[in-house]
């Protein structure tokens, strides 16, 4: 496994859009003109070299030591190979990600996987609102691609989501799925209040609900065999992230009933 | 030549090119997988007259199959992709889809693929939803069960082999079936093939046309016990019966194997059941693409 490396020399004073470093972007670069590329978001247009040191060579990883909240969109775009990142991103990490694989070994800003159509994403920590969900001006959240978040996750996690499995081992905020179209949600903690909100199709698992809509209704305990081919599926693609297959029956709501009523919350316990 | 007293015929199975698919059914237990896995391979001997020639391939673990539990895998056999996926569609929407507890898979991975859940999901009437996962897309389908689960598509190969064959002749009609019966259990441990017949076995082995105007096949008279000093005969005075049994592979070398574990199992088992000769099929070798010839496949 060859890359680069990239060390952040000190916490940035101004945001920046990281979206330019990956593997495939960085491989025909050579290093001179990789350092002066542009990350910074203000008039003052702080270069690569400004703020990191670089080591290493094109390869098939990109790696950045140091995190920040203000390090936004990494991963943007990735298409191939892997990046890992040391400490914590800010907003838009793995943004319109189409394939590779993206590590934060930290925690993750808003709209994380916001239009993520392929590949992984991992996050160490936790992770900000609208996991997986719609940014202004796309038709869509998350259109595929699988995200696993260790820690928590924020509200409206999956907002406007067509395909594609978020996995929280963590809680999952409020308002989860909401205007969801298709994909999965599953999260090992439970959900806050109002998880589906105007959701038309996709999947919600956990144990619990904090308070669920009134326009969702309850359809019974069942024995799913989709669950079985999700669980699975999730253990040959995760290895020893999968979550633990599920066993026995989970109970059914059937919503929004305030749509077409396609989607459902299935809790586990 | 004889290998074990039985004498092997200088001579090859004739088969043809086609086309193949699978599906990978499971149930709540191995007895339900069977169950709708027998139904769909109903009517499925020849293609001429059921237009598809449908088996159980094999049984699978639990942990072989997508959801975990037992299943089955069925091999459909047809002319084309065109002519398998509506006979695909039809046996698993009436014969597995109606089968308490069943799902079903795709059963064949190749880059070609033909519809598998695409017609039976509209048995949902509007409440069947769709869930992808990686690159497969799986219908569930709201049925008095529960759920009908059926992937969106299977692959469909187009070197397929049908028709591989073998004969088995001999002087005692009762050892002869035993024999071949155990000819078939041996098949069943080469993957990729089917014995499209019942049991695995044809007693009603076929030579091209007839004397009829419309029958594209009829019995095969030279191998008929009961016609011998009536026409040319194959058959030698102490023969009494002929059985065979015919093979559908997924390639040319799967079929290969299983004429050569039916051989195995024949030589190692027949002469003590009455078992004297064995022979195969062919139209001279101006037919079929696939010749196999017995000799070069004994073990």
């Amino acid at each position: 496994m060859s890359g680069l490396t990239f060390r952040l020399s000190a916490a940035p004073d101004e945001r920046l859009d990281l979206s330019q470093l990956t593997p495939g972007r960085l491989a025909s670069i050579p290093l001179a003109d990789m350092l002066r590329l542009v990350v910074g978001t203000s008039k003052r247009g702080l270069t690569v070299g400004d703020l990191f040191a670089v080591s290493g060579k094109p390869g098939d990883t990109v790696k950045i030591e140091g995190g920040s909240s203000r390090l936004d969109f990494v991963g943007a775009g990735l298409d191939k190979g892997t990046l890992i990142v040391e400490g914590d991103v800010g907003v838009g990490a793995g943004r319109q990600m189409k394939g590779g694989r993206l590590e934060i070994r930290g925690d993750a800003g808003a709209l994380l996987a916001s239009g993520l159509s392929g590949g992984l994403i991992f996050v160490k920590g936790s992770a900000g609102g609208h996991v997986g969900g719609l940014s202004p001006g796309d038709k869509f959240g998350m259109t595929g691609g699988l995200v696993v978040v260790e820690g928590q996750a924020g509200d409206r996690a999956g907002d406007r989501m067509r395909r594609g499995t978020i996995l929280v081992r963590g809680r999952v905020g409020a308002f989860a799925g909401s205007r969801m179209v298709g994909g999965t949600i599953w999260t090992e903690i439970g959900f806050g209040a109002d998880p589906g909100m105007l959701m038309r199709r996709g999947t919600l698992i956990g144990p619990t609900v904090d308070k669920m809509l009134p326009t969702f209704a309850d359809s019974g305990k069942h024995d799913l065999v989709i669950l079985r081919v999700l669980s699975r599926y999730l253990t040959a693609t995760l290895g020893p992230l999968a979550p633990l297959p599920l066993s026995g029956t989970v109970r059914k709501f059937a919503g929004d009933l305030a749509t077409i009523g396609k989607g459902e919350i299935l809790l586990t316990a | 030549m004889k290998v074990n007293g039985i004498a092997i015929d200088d001579t090859f199975a004739e088969a043809f090119g086609m086309s193949g698919t699978g599906v990978v059914i499971t149930a709540d237990s191995l007895r339900w997988a069977r169950q709708a896995a027998n139904v769909m391979s109903g009517f499925g001997t020849s293609v001429i007259g059921c237009g598809a020639e449908v088996g159980i391939d094999r049984e699978l673990k639990p942990e072989e199959t997508p959801d975990g539990r037992p299943g089955v895998r069925v091999l459909l056999f047809g002319f084309s992709p065109d002519a398998v996926a509506p006979q695909l569609k039809n046996r698993v929407g009436q014969c597995v889809l109606t089968s308490p507890g069943s799902a079903c898979y795709a059963g064949v991975e190749s880059e070609k693929r033909i519809g598998l859940g695409q017609g039976p999901r509209f048995f949902g009437d509007g409440f069947q939803t769709a869930k992808r996962m990686g690159k497969s897309r799986y219908w569930r389908v709201p049925v008095m069960d529960g759920e009908f689960v059926i992937e969106e598509t299977t692959g469909v190969v187009t070197d397929a082999v049908g028709g591989g064959n073998v004969l088995i002749l001999g002087n005692d009609r009762a050892g002869l079936l035993t024999t071949a019966e155990l000819a078939v259990a041996a098949i069943g441990d080469v993957p990729d093939v089917i014995t499209p017949f019942p049991g695995g076995i044809v007693r009603s082995g076929s030579k091209v046309g007839s004397k009829y105007k419309g029958m594209v096949a009829s019995t095969n008279d030279a191998f008929c016990p009961t016609l011998r000093g009536r026409v040319k005969s194959e058959l030698g005075p102490d023969t009494v019966a002929v059985l065979e049994i015919v093979i559908d592979g997924l390639s040319s070398k799967a079929v290969a194997d299983a004429i050569r574990a039916a051989l195995k199992s024949i030589i190692d088992n027949g002469a003590a059941k009455g078992v004297t000769r064995v022979s195969a099929g062919n139209y001279g070798g101006k037919l079929g693409q696939h010749h196999y010839h017995l000799r070069e496949l004994l073990p």
